[in-house]
């Protein structure tokens, strides 16, 4: 089936990506976690960990770990086992007291020591009964008024009496009302004693045993401050998290990442609010939209239907027409791709314009369809890097099952020497991720905010030009080498292209992730320093707006230039402050400055 | 919403029920009447507010419904309209007291309920319907009952 293809895939790419980038984690994280209350005993999904740590710096330590349900119960054992040990009480009353203060060893030790008697009281937890009933042989019970010899009779720490008859319809009708039953007290109106785990498993049925143990299982996660499920339909996993860490972003052990915080799906760097809001539009305008969601478009030359089935935005029309051209903005593919010393201006959004008088009637029409092309703008662009980056992922899966193989056999490579294919589709997976968060960013940016718009865009043009590129060349240029007879020899000019473009790409996104996240403020402090010359380079961030859509490219900044405070590269075509030697982005050194 | 409409009395429901009749024949709560009928599913009973209090002299009905399962689900218990003046008395007669809705144990009996009621209309200062009562009585059009209601339980302050 195609789903559990898709998770086994998913698992592959987790756990290819755990042995790049975590390294040994399992200590840090310990180390790392200040709340103090927790045993420090993660253990690590460790058998896909090789020692190859090519990048290990690459990622900042994990803030987070994934727990399958094993690791759940481990860590609720550990905790009971913690504070049953210090407390000096038994394993179901540690049990009762952790999730009254919702699994928070911490907390459970700070009131305990405070004030154990308030503790007790507020909790449920008897020292000692409060009725006694020393010589009798029978009993009444308190729900159904009969008497019974003491063998049917059962009580918890309190002393009253109940009928195990009673008990057991009393627990079962609270299993059935759902995990409230976790907090079940007995029965007498003026009491408050705890009902456990351990008597619920002397009176109840086996199923009703399961379903208890099943909510206590699930409040571990439910009612604790530092672990949620993972939203992804159908996966059964959970994450803990540090509390008081700054990135969101977590992955499950199902592939799926979201964020911690608001757990839609990571969108670093777009904060929580925004995607809230963008979410909301798009559901509000769903129906205005869904002729974007259509994979076909007339091809802007010769107006047939032209399907798209692959994931960069470079289409190739049928012969003969043939023409080539940029699947969002339906441009020359010319003015995107390869290097054209302009800029790339795909991404940006510009009303058009009309000149002269309008009347006020005319006036609102025209606002009232630019408001809706801004959006249809920014939402085709993060649909469509929505369904590039499923299918990148299943070109990933692909690649690992099957032409990894093939290309090791028709290249006389081990699979070992063809990493680089794979770390070039996973960087592909998170550039598309960001990149389609970036136009909810662009979206809700202020339009007054000029200066940092026009760097905004002129940084995610970069990245998405970069990611096109590095696109193209994975999803494309790998083809001659898996089909062609005999297998051309130039393979490890391939391996340095997409190694390459798989490095300037991940040097470009890294860029545009960090100037979001300082909320482009990079802007601000360039114009406090120097005025003039912001303004200057600003306005030529600007200037490749004219070429969008036409290939009047020659309108931006000439190459290598360094009367604007920047130079432009002569190998990615980064834009460089005066000041760098070697291009910030691919580390070539700078010519004729 | 009459007995007809819900399902009869488990075994241990009647059982219990008729313990608790004898017990109340005994030793009725005091300024209660329950009026006698052979319908076991629904007891109606009069109460007489406390002397001394605002509601001194004045005599109100009681209806109250037990569900299949009683004592493991609570009765449903309502003021015959016209209900008495107080600020967790609806008009139409649903009462806002925890003990009847989540807080209901099954060792609580009909008689704790009328001592519970009692004390609550005994202990008011005033003589008024809760804030919301038009719009909660609206809501209840179509004959809800209070069991459906997700209750905000009043502050029992008053
Ligand atoms: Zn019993
Ligand atoms: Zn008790
Ligand atoms: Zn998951
Ligand atoms: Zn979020
Ligand atoms: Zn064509
Ligand atoms: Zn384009
Ligand atoms: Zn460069």
């Amino acid at each position: 089936m195609d789903s559990e293809d898709d998770m086994h895939d998913a698992n592959d790419a987790e756990s290819m990506d755990d042995d790049y980038y975590s390294g040994d984690t399992a200590v840090e994280y310990s180390e790392d976690d200040d709340d103090g209350d927790d045993d420090g005993d993660y253990e690590f999904d460790n058998d896909s960990v090789d020692s190859d740590d090519v990048s290990t710096s690459r990622r900042q330590q994990k803030n987070y770990i994934a727990l399958k349900e094993a690791d759940i119960r481990q860590h609720q054992e550990n905790e009971i086992t913690t504070i049953s040990t210090v407390l000096s009480i038994s394993r179901v009353d540690a049990s009762i007291l952790l999730r009254h203060y919702h699994w928070s060893v911490s907390n459970v030790h700070e009131v305990w020591f405070a004030d154990e008697d308030r503790v007790r009281k507020a909790v449920g937890l008897l020292e000692r009964p409060v009725v006694r009933f020393p010589n009798a042989k029978e009993l009444t019970c308190g729900i159904c008024f009969e008497s019974f010899p003491l063998d049917r009779i059962s009580s918890a720490a309190c002393g009253h009496p109940f009928c195990n008859l009673c008990w057991r319809a009393y627990m079962s009708t609270s299993i059935d009302g759902g995990p409230g039953c976790l907090m079940l007290r007995c029965p007498d109106p003026s009491c408050g004693a705890a009902i456990g785990q351990d008597m619920i498993n002397l009176l109840v049925s086996e199923e009703d045993k399961e379903k208890y143990a099943r909510y206590l299982l699930r409040s571990y996660i439910e009612d604790n401050r530092k672990t949620k499920w993972c939203p992804a339909p159908g996966c059964e996993y959970a994450v803990e998290f540090v509390v008081g860490s700054e990135n969101y972003d977590v992955s499950c052990l199902c592939s799926y990442g979201f964020c911690w915080n608001c757990t839609e799906e990571a969108h670093r760097p777009v904060d929580c609010g925004t995607v809230a809001k963008w979410i909301m539009k798009n559901s509000a305008e769903s129906e205005n939209m869904n002729w974007i969601l259509a994979n076909s478009k007339p091809c802007p030359k010769c107006k047939r239907p032209i399907e798209k089935n692959q994931g960069c935005m470079h289409m190739t029309c049928t012969p003969p027409c043939k023409f080539e051209f940029c699947w969002l903005c339906l441009g020359a593919w010319s003015d995107h791709g390869e290097r054209t010393g302009g800029f790339y201006a795909c991404n940006r959004y510009e009303a058009a314009k009309q000149e002269g008088a309008y009347d006020e009637t005319e006036r609102r029409r025209e606002m009232a369809k630019n408001s809706l092309e801004r959006y249809t703008h920014y939402y085709e662009r993060w649909a469509t890097n929505q369904s590039s980056r499923q299918k990148a992922l299943a070109d990933l899966h692909q690649m690992q099952t099957v032409n990894l193989e093939k290309l090791s056999d028709k290249q006389s490579q081990p699979e070992s020497q063809l990493k680089f294919i794979t770390e070039a589709w996973l960087q592909i997976v998170e550039c598309r991720r960001v990149l389609k968060w970036t136009y909810a960013y662009g979206y809700y940016l202020p339009e007054p905010e000029q200066a940092k718009r026009q760097f905004f865009e002129y940084l995610q043009g970069e990245a998405e030009a970069g990611l096109e590129r590095l696109h193209q060349c994975a999803e494309k240029d790998v083809q001659a080498y898996l089909g062609a007879e005999p297998p051309p020899t130039d393979f490890n000019d391939f391996r340095t292209k997409l190694a390459g473009l798989t490095s300037v790409t991940r040097n470009y996104f890294e860029n545009l992730v960090r100037a979001l996240e300082n909320g482009l403020s990079d802007v601000d402090s360039q114009g406090a320093s120097s005025k003039t010359a912001t303004a200057k380079s600003v306005a030529a961030f600007g200037k490749g707006k004219s070429g969008r859509g036409k290939s009047s490219r020659a309108g931006g900044p000439s190459k290598n230039s360094d009367d604007h405070g920047f130079w432009t590269c002569d190998q990615c075509t980064y834009f460089n402050t005066r000041s760098l030697p070697t291009c910030e982005m691919c580390h070539q050194p700078r010519r004729n400055a | 919403m009459g007995p007809t409409q819900r399902d009869a009395l488990s075994k241990i429901a009647c059982n219990r029920l008729q313990k608790e009749l004898v017990e109340w024949q005994v030793n009725p709560p005091s300024g209660f009447k329950h009026k006698v009928t052979d319908n076991l599913q629904r007891w109606v009973i009069e109460v007489n507010g406390a002397p001394g209090t605002l509601y001194a002299g004045e005599t109100y009905q009681l209806q109250v419904d037990f569900p299949e399962h009683y004592p493991m689900e609570a009765p449903q218990v309502i003021f015959v309209p016209p209900a008495p003046l107080h600020p967790h008395i609806y008009s139409n007669g649903h009462i806002c007291l925890d003990i009847l809705y989540d807080s209901w144990s099954p060792a609580m009996t009909v008689s704790s309920i009328c001592i519970s009621i009692l004390s609550m209309l005994s202990s008011s200062p005033v003589k008024q319907r809760p804030a919301d009562n038009d719009r909660y009585v609206k809501n209840c059009k179509n004959g809800r009952s209070p069991k459906e209601t997700r209750w905000w339980f009043h502050d029992d302050k008053v």
